[in-house]
């Protein structure tokens, strides 16, 4: 696949991102890679020990990915739901099977840089096996219209020993509505770390996401980290939910969100349960400001306060 | 030498205004020295340090404050910071995501050759470059290195006035020496350092020392001067004649020193 027989506006939001666009076109790069535009599959590479199979329905397609038993890959899987367009409807069906013993680290990038009523689903299930270590990451690019509604789903089973890193990020061009679900079940002695990134810049922009994770096997360990800005009339929602359901697992829940500007709403929401005595579960919770001190610090080198408070915003939100 | 910072009458009080916590006070700083303020725990070293600093908390309720013959008492901690004061703090903050190199670079007003400059000031802390450069200013530094990191971004900016709060404080006897011959270093670049501290040891590669007792300005003196004014409101006169003023420091006679005790009535 040529640069040229993608669309031009997905990869300049994507290379926005500092993305190295040679490494992402089928056909070029080292990893595996499944590009859609819209709802039509625009490329496929595969590479030894990955299986990628795409299948388009009406409104989308459903992805299969399966790493098989003890494929360990550096280059990571590029997956790419661009649309370039201003409205309709993407659905995405993902099934991700990490075998046993693998080691893989998947990026989805979800560009939609023209986005004015344009609806992007997905119902995502993950199935991580025994000693893995999967890490998955998930950038937005949703255009500065604030036009999109985007509501993904993931159910994630996460087997024994295996460490899974969950990051996402919907820090770049303005959200529009979004809905985020993610469920994290984890098994003995894994290890589960999930970060989201939010920002919501005006009015129009409305999100809401459920991050929890499910502490179901002896000494399971999970930390979530949930940031988020709201600024001029955003709304950003965030519910940090862990249970501890089984002997010795531990986890925390962490939520940091910074206000600015009239009308801006952040909100928190941990929802933390134990129901075996040798567990741990804990959380904490900050909304409103940025410490003063931190903004006196910055200040002290020269900085008017909203300069040290864009600073702080950008180290806050880096990927 | 020129004076650099003139404290004249400065009183500061609580938030609340119903306590005074540094009371009536007036030192002068002299360009391109170290001048350290001493005084036991509650004095109203570091309130003295933020008011001079600029800190919207610490406001004075009377007195003026002079830097290279401006009147700052009205100045924002912004205006001051641009006027070539900074402070490297006590306890600086863990921030997740801020790399060192970003750190140091914002108070840099000439953005040319950031690298070497980044570099330079790091070196001067003796922190290797490459291994700090993309290091996060977040809990994964230690104590000892976070403070260094401080240091480099005060340096960077090339101030003419850094004050330095506390830079003892949770830092190893070892790692302190380090410390000291870092502040010799800035000396050497030409800057002045205002240094707060309780310890004699830190307080030693002062030039100039202000003790501050209860909020007040007891004596501002040459270091060494000072520092026996402070063991004899104290009442530490065998620590004062045994351990101080040893390694090149400025030594007193058993007489000199009986002296200012007696006048503080110990004797």
């Amino acid at each position: 696949m040529r640069r040229n027989e993608y669309p031009q506006e997905i990869l300049q939001s994507l290379e926005d991102y500092s993305i190295d666009i040679k490494d992402f076109i089928p056909g070029h790069g080292g990893g595996a890679k499944l590009l859609l535009n819209f709802n039509k599959i625009a490329g496929v590479d595969q590479v030894e020990g990955i299986i990628l199979k795409g299948r388009e329905i009406p409104n989308g397609i459903v992805a299969d990915i399966i790493i098989k038993e003890g494929t360990k890959h550096e280059e990571p899987v590029h997956l790419c739901f661009g649309v370039n367009k201003e409205t309709g409807v993407q659905e995405i069906f993902p099934r991700i099977i990490a075998e046993d013993n693998t080691s893989v680290k998947v990026q989805a990038h979800c560009s939609f840089p023209k986005a004015n009523g344009l609806i992007h689903k997905m119902f995502g299930h993950f199935y991580i096996g025994k000693n893995c270590n999967f890490n998955y990451s998930e950038t937005h690019y949703h255009g500065e219209n604030s036009g999109a509604l985007v509501a993904p789903v993931g159910y994630m089973y996460i087997g024994e020993n295996s460490v899974f890193e969950n990051n996402f990020n919907l820090t770049q061009g303005t959200p529009g509505k979004v809905k985020i679900m993610i469920d994290i079940y984890a098994m003995q002695n894994s290890i589960i770390r999930s970060n989201i990134k939010a920002y919501g810049k005006s009015k129009k922009d409305s999100i809401r996401i459920r991050d929890s994770v499910f502490l179901e096997g002896e000494n399971a360990r999970s930390v979530i980290k949930m940031k988020a800005v709201a600024r001029n009339g955003g709304e950003v929602l965030m519910y940090g939910v862990t249970e501890g359901n089984a002997p010795h697992c531990n986890g925390h829940v962490e939520c940091s969100e910074i206000v600015l500007g009239k009308g801006s709403i952040c909100r928190a929401r941990p929802f933390i349960r134990a129901i075996d005595p040798t567990s741990s579960i804990s959380h904490e919770a900050s909304l409103g400001r940025f410490p003063q001190k931190w903004l006196d610090e910055l200040m002290a080198k020269g900085l008017t306060e909203d300069e040290a408070t864009e600073i702080l915003i950008e180290a806050m939100l880096k990927e | 030498m020129n004076i650099l910072l003139e404290l004249k009458n400065v009183t500061i009080p609580t938030l609340d205004q119903k306590c005074v916590i540094v009371n009536n006070v007036s030192f002068e700083v002299r360009e391109g020295s170290i001048h350290a303020v001493i005084g036991p725990n509650g004095s109203g070293k570091s309130t003295l340090a933020y008011t001079i600093m600029g800190l919207n908390s610490y406001r004075i309720s009377q007195g003026k404050i002079y830097f290279d013959g401006i009147d700052i008492t009205n100045m924002s901690l912004t205006e001051r910071a641009k006027l070539g004061i900074t402070l490297a703090w006590q306890e600086p903050a863990r921030i997740d995501g801020l790399t060192v190199f970003k750190y140091i670079t914002l108070g840099i007003k000439d953005k040319s050759n950031l690298q070497e400059k980044v570099k330079e000031a790091l070196r001067t802390v003796n922190l290797e470059p490459e291994r700090y450069y993309n290091r996060i200013i977040d809990e994964t530094l230690s104590g000892g290195e976070r403070k260094r990191v401080e240091l480099a971004a005060a340096i960077a900016m090339r101030p003419k006035l850094i004050i330095l709060d506390e830079p003892d404080s949770g830092l190893d006897m070892i790692v302190i020496e380090d410390f000291l011959n870092i502040f010799n270093k800035i000396k050497a670049l030409n800057m002045t350092i205002l240094l707060i501290t309780h310890r004699e040891d830190i307080g030693m590669v002062a030039d100039y020392g202000t003790l501050l007792w209860r909020g007040d300005a007891i004596l501002t003196d040459e270091f060494p001067i000072v520092m026996v004014k402070y063991c004899a409101k104290a009442g530490l006169k065998e620590f004062c004649k045994r351990a101080l003023f040893k390694n090149g420091g400025k030594c007193f006679d058993d007489e000199y020193i009986d002296r200012i005790f007696r006048e503080e009535g110990l004797l």
